[in-house]
């Protein structure tokens, strides 16, 4: 077990080499820049900006750029945010509690649709038609699109919820938040329900078909103790796998929905800084993001390994 | 040998007639729609639905129901050409993988992986970003951006074809490698691509919207489903037909091309 | 079971909330005024930042600055140095002494005395070259500084230097906070600055909002500011911005986008300030990289294909005027009467056909074999100007001329109008209070060294810009700068189309809010605002 994980994380360090060095290159492949700001500006001379450029490293070789940043990086030091001049470690760190709060609490909205739907789906007929149907409508759906049209519907046209942001000025109390929580929440708990109950009703029939239902049929066993006992808990264990590798969707769909309600997360820091071109606070979360799945992936990997025999045959 | 259509025959059969008169449309936009896609008229900015504008106008008093005519062809080119590009790229390099086996397998394999680590839209925001591509280098990017799955699959299902008998016999009878793939397995591998291939099509015009909405798609004035959303984002308040309609046509068509995969996939999973 | 009653449960909270949320922001009052700002500083350091001053305005004040009509007032100084009054002296070497008398009674918020010891570190900072401030223009032409009095600075210049009053408008650099240290590192001057003003920083909360608090002991008296705390919550997104202005979480927005004022109309709580703008969009034709622009029959044929009356009646609601000419209505330089171009798509052909231009059999004229086909580039993500740009398109097709349309992003733009890399590009400036144009179309100032992006050679409007450089006479200044006017007009490098006016959404009940053409900003007079208090 041990040498599994060992070797499954010895696998992720060259992973996270080339994505950093991809990442690096695409950003750098970029007219413009963060120079280009400056020279809009009448009043910046020549002189200023090639100043301004030694100072931000920006004459040196593509590769010697490369090098150091990466050992910055490694080490803790991410840069300072072209836009702002701070730190970009602080920029994104500041803003993770948000997207914690809404990828988090969509997740686990997410999480229980996709268990109700999935299992009724499989256990009755009737029910799955619909919920086929519903979900396919859900994977079909333009986030940023139906984001829009939540806006519109319940924002503007009828003025029950905020349109936009994380709270109130001064009226930070759980109703006001949670008020603006609501349809960024609704957007991507949708978005993932709609393929994780596929997934759900999938696995489970699977395991409903196989022998040891009829056997427990036989045995006299309820419908629902089969269902939710026997075969929700072999689909489970899958379920789970694949929620934790669409880890690297969630990071896509949180970038889209907090732009579109102005929800000031990391998602939205992303979006600013591509307006910006800012490469240094790109990068940290192209990086960061990056990171985020290997590992999950890692530990879905693990899991499977460590809790289904089946695979460690296989290996 | 391609696997039948089963499940709710009636759906899918509507599914597919609905994308292809949505084709139909666009290969046909030249003749089918009601004005020009430039003219402008000015003193008619921001119109309802009418009689004279079915979808309205836009804010240069352009009709609405031309430009999503005119902009299904850069969707659905983009959606279509990406979808048979990136499912090409992934067959290949999932055939190959999963035939040769050993190094050459873990190399694509590792190559996926890094692809898959990265979050696929900001990527791709940031790539089309740097590049400001045109409809072409669009496409480009979202094959390059969509091979990996099919890869995997493929990949998958030719380690298992692999080790047929019919494969073996080939082999012993003296076949290459190359002979071997291109004449036996890959043809087993037929019904999983054109599944990848319908289901691609769907996520290739989510993305390209997607990139258009965010202004780093197809650019203005060229008219594309998903930069008609990103120019009616501002006015979604007062005149909210120019998001609605053309969001309503992205979402129709990526669940066509769902609802059709899905029942080509369903069909082959009954087969087994 | 348990999912209906959790099923239950939740539909109350969710009631609960929204009833919440219903009640929307308290109003603006003379304790707290709310301002929706689209973006956060880099920093408070007036001379580092490179966006608008807005917030620091309020904390830090020049020795003058711009009112709402473009005239240069006094703050920190006692009276804008003239020649007339003494304060500007010619030198024998061709240089110029500019005496700045400071107002006296002024003290920092920390309470040491304001004094031109300020004034000289300030210079001597900016020119020591060690920090990379933003705004340095025409630092480099003073020699020196020399103090006589405490309140008393006189400045050296190398040349004459027209601009001069302008020169401290973003006030001075505290000596005895700062001397000695490195500047851009001073995190405490850069997030909480030191300055004279009627507000300081309360609180700077990163990425969310900057607080201003009423400061102790402000020069102007202890009623000065009427407004005691004023709150900039940073939203970028403006829609966003807009949205939070017409719920009331926010009380005002400066700068409201052209197209989104159609929204706010109808909000009574709103009222929308407009004052014509110091700035102007035009076409810029690079005659360098595309030869026929050369000819100036093409470029005045291309000025009357233009329907400029009809854009600013539809695309712009009717909110900007036109204008003809690159120095603006508002400015003691403005000379109205020059050349202009109406709308005259006949004359356009006429001029066209006149200059070798031949209607071809595709719609497109052409001139030995060369079609008059060319990309007009401009800002994405601007819905006005892509507009904009796309019904120009539109009328020069009417007149046989192939104009396409290509958007760049905001950052990519200035890289590439700077190397010179297009051919026409919808563009606007905006200009200083201080009218010189030599910047924009003397021979010389064509990148890296000015912004004459049209590439345009002609000696005799050289020579008139650059003599109008020359002098600080007022009534000799103006007379180059209209003649310099009119030879602009006269060989159309660029198409002019309208000014930019700037439009504010303050509080209706908001008094003495004026507005400002400049880059003062709307902040200039914020110690004067005030809410009428019940029963005045």
């Amino acid at each position: 077990m041990l040498r599994f994980f060992t070797r499954r994380a010895a696998q992720a360090v060259p992973l996270l080499l080339v994505v950093s060095l991809l990442v690096f290159v695409l950003i750098h492949a970029a007219p413009g820049g963060p120079l280009a700001l400056y020279l809009d500006n009448p009043n910046v001379r020549p002189q200023d900006i090639e100043r301004l450029r030694r100072a931000m490293g920006l004459d040196r070789s593509l590769a010697a750029q490369y090098v150091a940043w990466l050992g910055a990086f490694v080490r803790g030091d991410w840069g300072y945010s072209y836009a702002d001049g701070r730190p970009v470690l602080d920029r994104l760190l500041e803003r993770v509690p948000a997207t914690l709060e809404l990828v988090g609490t969509s997740t686990v909205a997410a999480l229980i649709i996709a268990l109700v739907v999935g299992v009724l789906a499989a256990a009755r007929r009737g029910f799955d038609r619909v919920a086929t149907g519903v979900a396919i409508a859900g994977i079909s759906l333009p986030v940023f699109w139906f984001g829009l049209v939540l806006q519109l519907a319940f924002a503007n046209a009828l003025g029950w919820l905020p349109s936009s942001g994380r709270s109130s000025f001064g009226g930070g109390d759980v109703g006001d938040m949670l008020a603006h929580l609501v349809l960024p929440a609704a957007v991507l708990a949708v978005a993932h329900a709609a393929g994780w109950s596929r997934y759900l009703r999938g696995s489970m029939r699977e395991a409903l078909a196989l022998p040891f239902t009829r056997t427990a049929r036989a045995g006299g066993v309820s419908e629902r103790r089969i269902v939710l006992r026997h075969a929700l808990r072999n689909a489970l264990l899958p379920f789970v796998t694949v929620v934790l590798l669409d880890a690297s969707i969630m990071a896509s769909g949180a970038v889209v929905t907090e732009s579109v309600f102005a929800w000031p997360g990391v998602g939205s820091l992303f979006t600013e800084a591509l307006a910006k071109r800012d490469y240094t606070v790109l990068m940290a979360f192209l990086m960061c993001a990056s990171v985020a799945v290997v590992i999950l992936n890692l530990v879905a990997d693990v899991a499977v390994y460590a809790l289904d025999p089946r695979t460690r045959e296989a290996a | 040998m391609i696997g039948t259509i089963r499940g709710s025959r009636r759906v899918s059969i509507a599914a597919g007639a609905l994308l292809g008169a949505l084709l139909l449309l666009a290969l046909f936009a030249p003749l089918v729609a009601p004005y020009g896609v430039d003219a402008l008229d000015l003193a008619h900015r921001r119109g309802a639905p009418s009689p004279q504008h079915w979808f309205g106008t836009d804010e240069l008093g352009r009709d609405l129901l031309t430009r999503i005519l005119f902009g299904a062809r850069i969707s659905l080119a983009i959606g279509l050409v990406s979808a048979a590009l990136s499912v090409a790229i992934g067959v290949t390099i999932g055939a190959v993988a999963g035939y040769a086996g050993r190094w050459t397998d873990d190399l694509c394999m590792r190559v996926a992986d890094a692809m898959l680590s990265v979050p696929r839209l900001p990527l791709l925001m940031i790539s089309a970003a740097v590049l400001s591509p045109s409809v072409p280098l669009l496409i480009a990017l979202v094959s390059a951006a969509g091979w990996m799955e099919t890869a995997r699959v493929v990949r998958a299902e030719v380690q298992s074809i692999k080790t047929r008998d019919f494969v073996t016999a080939a082999r012993a009878m003296g076949a290459t490698s190359g002979r071997v793939l291109w004449r036996h397995v890959l043809p087993g591998v037929a019904t999983t691509a054109a599944v990848a291939t319908t289901l691609a099509v769907g996520r290739g015009i989510l993305l390209e919207s997607a990139l258009s909405f965010f202004g780093v798609g197809v650019q203005p004035p060229t008219a594309s489903w998903g930069n008609m959303l990103y120019q009616a984002q501002t006015t979604m308040s007062t005149e909210p037909w120019l998001g609605v309609f053309p969001g309503v046509f992205i979402f129709v068509t990526v669940l066509c091309s769902n609802v059709l995969g899905d029942a080509w996939a369903e069909g082959g999973r009954a087969r087994e | 079971m348990t999912f209906r009653i959790a099923g239950r449960v939740l539909f109350a909270a969710m009631l609960g909330a929204l009833a919440c949320a219903r009640s929307s922001g308290r109003g603006p009052s003379n304790d707290l005024l709310i301002v929706g700002y689209d973006r956060e500083p880099d920093t408070m350091n007036r001379y580092a930042t490179h966006i608008l001053e807005d917030i620091q305005t309020g904390v830090i004040e020049g020795l003058v600055t711009t009112d709402e009509k473009m005239n240069v007032v006094p703050v920190l100084a006692s009276e804008v140095p003239t020649q007339a009054n003494g304060g500007v002296k010619m030198r024998a070497d061709g240089g110029m002494d500019v005496i700045w008398k400071l107002r006296p009674g002024v003290k920092w918020h920390d309470g040491h005395s304001h004094t031109s010891a300020d004034v000289k570190f300030t210079v001597d900072a900016i020119n020591k070259g060690d920090w990379k401030p933003e705004s340095t223009d025409g630092f480099d032409r003073i020699e020196s500084v020399e103090t006589p009095d405490s309140l008393t600075a006189v400045v050296h210049y190398k040349e004459v230097y027209a601009p001069y009053e302008m020169q401290f408008v973003r006030g001075t650099l505290p000596k005895h906070l700062l001397e000695g240290r490195d500047i851009d590192k001073a995190a405490d001057y850069n997030r909480n600055p030191l300055g004279t003003g009627p507000y300081h920083v309360a609180e700077w909360k990163t990425g969310e909002y900057i607080l201003l608090e009423k400061a102790k002991d402000y020069w102007r008296g202890p009623e000065y500011p009427k407004i005691n705390r004023i709150l900039f919550r940073f939203i970028s997104n403006t829609t966003t911005r807009i949205n939070q202005l017409k719920a009331g979480e926010v009380h005002m927005v400066a700068l409201v986008p052209w197209d989104k004022v159609r929204e706010l109309k109808s909000t009574p709580a709103i009222r929308l300030n407009q004052v014509l703008g110091n700035g102007y969009e035009h076409v810029t034709l690079n005659e360098k990289r595309f030869p026929p622009f050369a000819d100036v029959r093409v470029r005045r044929a291309l000025a009357h294909a233009i329907d400029r009356q009809l854009i600013v009646n539809t695309i712009l609601d009717s909110l900007v005027t036109t204008v003809n000419g690159p120095i603006q209505p508002l400015s003691w330089a403005y000379e109205p009467n020059v050349a202009k171009y109406d709308y005259d798509p006949a004359k356009a052909k006429a001029l066209l056909d006149d200059a070798g231009w031949k209607m071809g059999a595709t719609g497109v004229r052409a001139k030995d074999g060369t079609p008059l086909s060319f990309t007009i580039i401009t800002q994405a993500g601007f819905a006005i100007r892509e507009n904009v740009a796309q019904a120009i398109q539109k009328q020069f097709k009417d007149v046989g001329v192939d104009a396409k349309v290509k958007l760049i992003d905001g950052t990519s733009i200035s890289t590439v109008w700077f190397s010179g890399d297009f051919d026409a590009m919808l563009h606007w400036w905006q200009s200083g209070a201080d009218p010189e144009i030599t910047l924009f179309f003397a021979a010389d100032r064509t990148p890296p060294a000015g912004r004459n992006i049209n590439y345009l050679k002609d000696d005799a409007l050289t020579k008139l810009l650059y003599a109008s450089d020359r002098t600080v006479d007022q009534s000799a200044r103006r007379d180059l700068l209209r003649r310099a006017q009119m030879r602009v007009a006269d060989l159309v490098p660029e198409l002019i189309l309208y000014n930019t006016s700037k439009i504010d959404a303050v509080p209706a009940t908001l008094r003495h809010f004026t507005g400002n053409p400049t880059n003062a900003g709307p902040f200039w007079n914020v110690h004067e605002w005030e809410f009428p208090t019940a029963g005045r």
